[in-house]
């Protein structure tokens, strides 16, 4: 269950003045059970490079291989393809369309071939992962609930046709401080619960810090770094592409400007625990 | 956006076509029609043509990419054929067939059908491809401005163009990213009957209505804050100017036209 993207290229309205290079020989493998982040600008091509990964741009050059399906092939089997890729766009709470929560959230599962009971089953289980209520949202209109919980009902939509990676395109863009949270504990507790191997582009760095094992940066479409948080957000030249530092560096930066020296960490729980180390062993001499 | 460049969509090259005024192209564009139905011999539509297609090397834009218009009324272009071909029975008859005759008087009459229609989408293309929409609602509503002195809104008619034309593409945006995200989800668009594929659209077509009237609220709300009042009298940031070259153009333009209408009245017997 694992990406494999070798030298992928794409460009977007060829031979016309509005051409454009969106990618450009992308290397990049995501291997089962990583978290990894995609940063970068915005049109450095975070989202041209995740529409590869579910074949919803055809691909021009380079190869894609997602759990094991060949997308240089003529005709790969899409529709396997994207059950296995849970794949949740920007605002995905614009999707919703049914008339209950409860066929929202059946809309996946049943086009991905599951009968009735099954899926009914399968959209329940859903919703309580995310966190609701289902017997009290099933019959309600997904329109009519508020901005948080029909974010939630969208995510559910997708996990309830089971998918093996999680593919999530700012998954807290437009949402209140306590939502953030609440949708990073949700994505923390998916991965130790049923997927393991999720791909978050975002702008938020704090988000990534908090919960990717690995970053990727792109700028003008080419992969400039493939590495941990620690040692991304930890370089003195990350301004030179654009991107800004976690709070939780530019705190640990700022405490050594004067001359308390924390190792690096990357979480607010994480720093906490080591400013009680320091002062700790401050103490004790 | 960038994905589907949409046929006849502005093409810039910043030729002499492309800084005429939008007025100018307004007009060329009612002559370029009033043209295409007056030419009546196929020297007329050669004159027509050979105007039309300075036109094109003027603006610098690859007339194979002016040509790719025509694909969208390709269908219309074959059924007018067909009709007049199996229709017209005036003149010798090179073919018949059970029912169907094919007459010369048919084919040539066909054969003008196609350079009318063909002419028709050709010229009013070059306009779109050489002016913004901007410009082009800029042009309309200047044009129209006597129309003030008979209580017609035309600023009002002039902004609610202009927002339609600026949320063409945004939509098509969004339609786009719908389509991916029910994509995702496992739906398919191209299976089953006629049935089965409309019901398909819903997915796609109510989130966009719903998507559309968030951001007409939005919008409306955002003009009200900045107490938008459409009636006044408000000044341009870029100011229509009539040049010399439209004077050239406005010259040109009429000759076209007088020689066509001449061809027309027979006059000139072409």
């Amino acid at each position: 269950m694992s990406i494999v993207i070798k030298n992928l290229s794409c460009k977007y309205g060829a031979k016309t003045p509005f051409e454009k290079l969106a990618l450009d020989g992308i290397d990049l493998t995501v291997r089962e059970g990583e978290s990894v982040g995609i940063i970068g600008a915005t049109g450095s091509g975070k989202s041209t490079l995740l529409q590869h990964i579910n074949a919803l741009i055809k691909l021009q050059s380079g190869s894609v291989e997602v759990c094991g399906i060949d997308l240089t092939e003529r005709k790969p089997d899409l529709k396997r393809l994207r059950k296995h890729i849970g794949m949740l766009f920007q605002y995905p709470e614009y999707q919703l369309f049914a008339e209950t929560v409860r066929e929202d959230v059946m809309f996946g599962p049943k086009n991905f071939g599951m009968k009735n009971e099954e899926a009914e089953d399968a959209a329940r289980t859903a919703i309580g992962l995310v966190g609701m209520d289902w017997e009290e949202v099933k019959e309600r209109s997904p329109l009519e609930l508020s901005g948080g919980q029909k974010r939630r009902v969208a995510i559910a939509g997708v996990l309830a046709y089971k998918p093996d990676i999680l593919v999530l395109d700012e998954p807290t863009a437009g949402l209140d401080p306590a939502g953030k949270k609440e949708m990073l504990d949700l994505i923390t507790s998916l991965r130790q619960k049923t997927v393991s191997t999720v791909l978050t582009v975002s702008h938020n760095m704090d988000e990534i810090a908090a919960y990717c094992d690995r970053v990727v940066v792109l700028a003008d479409g080419k992969k400039v770094f493939d590495t941990t948080p620690q040692e991304l957000f930890y370089r003195d030249d990350l301004e030179n592409f654009r991107l800004q530092k976690p709070h939780v560096v530019h705190i640990v930066e700022l405490l050594a400007q004067k001359g308390v020296v924390l190792p690096h960490v990357l979480t607010e729980e994480a720093l906490e625990d080591a400013l009680l180390t320091y002062l700790r062993e401050r103490r004790g001499k | 956006m960038t994905r589907n460049v949409a046929f006849g969509q502005y093409y810039p090259t910043g030729s002499v076509i492309h800084r005429l005024d939008p007025r100018t192209k307004l007009f060329a564009g009612v002559v370029f029609i009033v043209c295409a139905f007056l030419a009546s011999s196929y020297w007329a539509y050669l004159i027509c043509y050979a105007f039309l297609f300075s036109v094109v090397l003027l603006s610098k834009i690859p007339p194979l990419q002016v040509l790719k218009t025509v694909k969208a009324v390709l269908a219309i272009v074959v059924v007018s054929v067909l009709i007049n071909l199996f229709f017209y029975d005036e003149g010798t008859v090179l073919f018949s067939w059970w029912k169907i005759k094919i007459t010369d008087g048919g084919l040539l009459y066909a054969g003008k059908m196609v350079l009318r229609i063909m002419f028709l989408v050709l010229s009013t293309s070059m306009i779109t491809l050489t002016s913004t929409p901007t410009e082009l609602t800029d042009g309309l509503e200047k044009i129209m401005t006597p129309l003030k002195y008979l209580r017609f809104p035309v600023h009002d008619v002039a902004i609610i163009m202009s927002i339609a034309l600026r949320f063409i593409p945004t939509l098509m945006e969004e339609t786009d990213k719908i389509i991916m995200a029910q994509k995702a989800r496992g739906a398919s668009f191209d299976h089953g009957g006629i049935v089965a594929r409309a019901k398909a659209m819903l997915p796609i077509l109510i989130p966009l209505f719903v998507s559309a009237f968030r951001r007409a609220d939005e919008l409306a709300l955002a003009l009200d804050a900045r107490c938008y009042n459409a009636t006044e009298a408000r000044t341009k940031m870029k100011v229509l100017r009539f040049t010399w070259a439209d004077l050239t153009a406005f010259l040109v333009l009429t000759a076209c036209l007088t020689i066509t209408a001449l061809i027309y009245a027979g006059v000139i017997p072409l």
